[in-house]
């Protein structure tokens, strides 16, 4: 069977092609490598697909069709594949619908792989709340779910395998993961666009620390934060590397994100193949320099582009939709923001 | 409640105990669903569980999550009850006295790391309590489960189990309710939730609070809980409420209206466990036997 993602870089697969690489080694023996030609020829590329004027009620089965296939994913290759759904339902509560990944674009994700012919599920392990049942009513997504006839996996409290840890920015040697995670042929991290008070802002690489089992690592997942945010955050996506995303942006959440932040309606879904570049375009969308974010500083280049000249932009530009995001008033976040916006 | 014979024979002919319909057997469910039959004098269905409970026991003393996981033990401490309870049945055993006494030792000996205030405005990160896993900060729900564990076995008086009071009793939100076990993070409050506010009245039953916040997180449950509460949620809401002598005049109908969707649903022995228990009442087995206001 084919893969139908595009090869996606690890830290030990270096997408450099031979030619790139003598070049590369030529130019270190020589001492060139500090030219920005060279370093330049040195890192990866990747499409990033960004549509405007979204909203829940719209057609976004096509948007999300359109985008995955702009960004490279070739659905003839998904055909009889295990396509998990992992949409970030962290804290749900009906009164702040900002907070979560809204029923209605999963939906529409999952129509789009179905229509493909893969085999579908939804999954998360909330980081911070035990009754799941609880959250996939609070959230609106179980009922969304039977609606369209979709199963939805409880990854907090699976079978569980283990994968050696393959990032190893961190000290864990492996990590736990539920079975459906290992086995899955593709993870579509669904994260929702908003601000995060320890880290600067939560999209598809963060997205994925909601497959990590609770009833193994608890909640909070506090054996990640003991580990390290950042590292774990790489160490997680490098682990897991058939992983692609898709961001609900429609209505976004600033301020003291990830649970507590303000509505911030933004009508966007940000699609692509490289969870790097996506979150990369999502931090300059709002307003953040992703080479401050700090598991950006560890992905980039080794996961995925974050300079903006290595990602490509299909649909419309981030530029053109850009609109920063207040954060709470702390040094360590006021300086994640790009030096040429001001926001208070 | 109505129901509660399906619910029982559910529980009693499961072929195993799981977090939900069909997935493999876990500590937890299996050590829930003992307790509940042994509350409901099935003592004969609860044996087989109490004896796999023991048969997972570490040399350390701790019981894993499942039999192939035997770390985190977080765990050991819901398995200490039911043997505890079996202890004052007609099936006691002395192989349970002798694995309370181990995990007894165990939970003496683990306590959650302790650290500077990141928020100073936030909880005390000085108070040991329990973690999910060795090495980690100590949060609200195993320190709750440590807690209750203690009590049942009869160390109640404990300096450790007098610490774990103190930090559930720091941890609730001043307005009332809890989470997972943090109260205020970059000087914004976060907002409770209903299983782990369950839980943390359950453990607090008879404790004096000169703070007013176990009565208010008593409050909040009473305005958020109803008959569409999840089960999990609703069935900890109620067992916390029952601890406190606040259980609301609905509470049966509520376990009702959440027995009938969980078994045409998924009728997992997690879920059906805690209703079982939380249909008790005031006579749940997991409240704790100390006077009202005897700790402080």
């Amino acid at each position: 069977m084919t893969n139908p993602i595009p090869p996606q870089p690890t830290s030990d697969t270096n997408p450099i092609d031979r030619r790139t690489w003598l070049i590369g080694a030529g130019a270190t023996m020589a001492g060139l490598l500090t030219l920005p030609l060279i370093r330049r020829a040195m890192q990866m590329t990747a499409p990033v697909f960004v549509a405007r004027n979204q909203r829940y009620d719209g057609p976004l089965e096509q948007t999300i069709r359109d985008g995955l296939i702009a960004t490279g994913l070739d659905p003839a290759g998904l055909r009889g594949k295990r396509v998990l759904l992992k949409p970030n339902l962290v804290e749900p509560s009906r009164r702040s619908p900002q907070m979560t990944t809204n029923p209605a674009v999963i939906i529409a994700a999952a129509e789009v792989f179905r229509k493909w012919g893969a085999h579908v599920t939804v999954g998360e392990g909330p980081g911070h709340v035990r009754d799941t049942e609880m959250a996939l009513d609070e959230s609106g997504v179980q009922e969304a779910l039977d609606a369209s006839q979709l199963t939805f996996d409880d990854l907090n409290y699976s079978e569980l395998g283990w994968l050696k840890n393959a990032g190893r920015k961190s000290k864990l040697k492996g990590l736990f993961f539920p079975q459906q995670v290992i086995e899955a042929d593709l993870i579509v991290s669904m994260p929702k666009m908003k601000t995060h008070h320890w880290v600067g802002y939560t999209g598809a690489l963060k997205n994925l620390y909601g497959v990590i089992p609770g009833v193994k690592y608890g909640w909070p997942k506090n054996v990640l934060h003991y580990a390290g945010i950042p590292q774990t955050i790489y160490d997680i996506n490098a682990s897991l590397p058939k992983a692609i995303a898709i961001v609900d942006g429609i209505l976004a959440m600033e301020g003291d994100g990830p649970i507590l932040g303000s509505a911030k309606p933004m009508g966007l879904l940000v699609i692509g193949t490289n969870s790097t570049a996506v979150d990369a375009t999502l931090g300059r969308i709002m307003g953040f320099d992703p080479a401050r974010i700090g598991y950006l500083q560890l992905a980039g280049n080794r996961l995925g582009p974050v300079d903006d000249r290595c990602i490509e932009q299909r649909g419309e530009r981030w530029q053109s939709v850009a609109s920063p995001f207040t954060v709470i008033d702390f040094p360590h976040l006021q300086e994640l923001r790009a030096t040429d916006v001001l926001v208070t | 409640m109505v129901l509660l014979d399906d619910v029982l024979a559910r529980l009693a002919t499961a072929e195993t105990c799981g977090y939900h319909q069909g997935s493999q057997m876990a500590t937890e469910p299996a050590a829930l669903t003992a307790l509940a039959l042994l509350a409901h004098r099935r003592e004969t269905a609860a044996l087989p569980l109490l004896h796999w409970l023991a048969g997972l026991q570490t040399a350390e003393g701790n019981v894993g999550i499942s039999a192939a996981q035997s770390t985190p033990g977080w765990p050991t401490g819901w398995a200490m009850m039911a043997w505890q309870a079996a202890q004052r049945s007609p099936i006691a055993d002395p192989k349970f006295a002798l694995a309370i006494e181990r995990a007894v030792q165990w939970a003496l000996q683990t306590q959650g790391e302790t650290m500077e205030a990141v928020n100073p405005q936030g909880h005390d990160t000085s108070i040991p309590g329990w973690p999910w896993v060795e090495g980690t900060h100590a949060w609200l729900e195993p320190t709750a489960m440590n807690s209750l564990a203690l009590e049942h076995t009869g160390h109640g008086n404990h300096p450790r189990a007098r610490q774990a009071l103190e930090l559930l009793q720091d941890r609730q939100l001043a307005t009332g309710g809890c989470n997972y076990g943090n109260t205020i993070v970059f000087g914004q409050k976060l907002l409770p939730h209903l299983e782990p506010t369950g839980l943390c009245l359950l453990a607090l039953a008879g404790v004096f609070d000169a703070t007013g916040r176990t009565g208010r997180s008593a409050e909040y449950l009473l305005r958020e809980l109803s008959a569409r509460t999840a089960t999990i949620s609703l069935s900890y809401g109620l067992l916390g409420l029952a601890a406190q002598n606040r259980l609301p005049e609905g509470a049966d109908d509520w376990l009702a209206a959440a027995a009938a969707r969980t078994l045409a649903r998924d009728a997992s022995s997690y879920k059906l466990s805690l209703l079982a228990l939380a249909s008790l009442g005031t006579s749940c087995p997991l409240i704790p036997p100390r006077a009202e206001g005897t700790a402080k």
